[in-house]
């Protein structure tokens, strides 16, 4: 697993895309301190600034089956992986979100680059770890791990219990 | 296996033979029509080579591998979320043409050829299926 740490950065998704293109090998992880066009589903908008936890996996090539599933387990890792380090109750929304009092915490986005067959595969996560506030329109819609819980979260941690996951996860789906 | 089916008044005779491990013939009234399964595991026509002139005649076989680069097919179900093409337009080997939200996820859909565009064949917002023809190149 190599991990390519880059302070600020367009959308990790966009750079591993273009790093697997260029024959980066699977399991490299581009991890981003702050994202200045981070993106969801539709590309909307994820909020990115610093002290958040923002990465993307460049996946092994899998069957499409394959890849949904992953994504879908994804959201259960990261749920998971929260609820094993903070007294807190996260709920999945299905397949891409992860919530926290009705409000997101964590998203997940897949995007596959299919020709004949599928070429690259990148799996994006974005985590409001260290939020300190969100603007205005946000605040009632999305909620950080130290609003909840009031402490400074270990990204570091937290992003190796959720590669971790994943690689084990995959293993049990892929042939 | 042969049977008839009937749609609005014409009858069909179909008839569909496995020529060898994973390619079929189907015979529709006396036409030939060959498939085989694409790596997603989805069955795809292809072409017997007798019916593409450009190509060696000499094997008389059949092209398992003949996906027709000149047409672009949706290899997923899904919704069409952007079209980054126009009609007449240049398009390069490996450039994304339509982005198509399925199964949960994005697909960017690339271009295994270069060429004019000829027809864009679907709009954004619109549910394509499983070999559904996206782009026609020239």
């Amino acid at each position: 697993m190599k991990i390519e740490r880059i302070k600020t950065i367009s959308s990790t998704n966009q750079i591993a895309k273009e790093l697997a293109q260029k024959g980066a090998e699977p399991w490299t992880i581009v991890v981003a301190e702050k994202q200045t066009a981070g993106y969801g589903k539709e590309r909307i908008s994820w909020f990115s600034p610093k002290g958040g936890l923002y990465f993307s996996v460049i996946l092994p090539k899998s069957q499409i089956d394959d890849l949904q599933t992953l994504t879908v387990l994804a959201a259960f890792i990261v749920a998971k992986t929260i609820k094993d380090n903070f007294s807190l109750e996260p709920l999945i929304k299905l397949p891409n979100d992860v919530l926290i009092n009705q409000k997101k915490v964590a998203g997940i986005l897949t995007e596959n680059i299919i020709g004949k067959e599928v070429k690259v595969s990148v799996m994006g996560i974005g985590i409001n770890t260290n939020i300190d506030e969100f603007p205005q329109g946000l605040e009632k819609i999305a909620t950080s791990l130290k609003i909840e819980t009031g402490e400074e979260v270990d990204n570091n941690k937290i992003l190796e219990q959720i590669l971790k996951g994943l690689k084990e996860q995959l293993k049990t789906i892929s042939q | 296996m042969q049977t008839e089916i009937k749609i609005k008044d014409k009858i069909y005779k179909i008839e569909i033979f496995e020529m060898e491990k994973g390619l079929l013939k189907v015979n529709i009234n006396k036409e030939d029509y060959f498939f085989t399964k694409n790596k997603l595991g989805e069955l795809i026509s292809v072409q017997p080579k007798s019916k593409i002139p450009e190509i060696d005649q000499e094997e008389n076989g059949i092209v398992l591998d003949g996906l027709n680069e000149r047409e672009i097919r949706s290899p997923i179900a899904g919704i069409i979320s952007t079209i980054d093409v126009k009609k007449g337009g240049e398009v390069k080997l490996g450039q994304k043409v339509v982005t198509l939200i399925a199964m949960k996820m994005e697909n960017e859909i690339i271009a295994e050829a270069s060429g004019i565009v000829k027809e864009v064949k679907v709009k954004e917002s619109q549910f394509v299926n499983s070999g559904e023809i996206l782009i026609l190149l020239d």
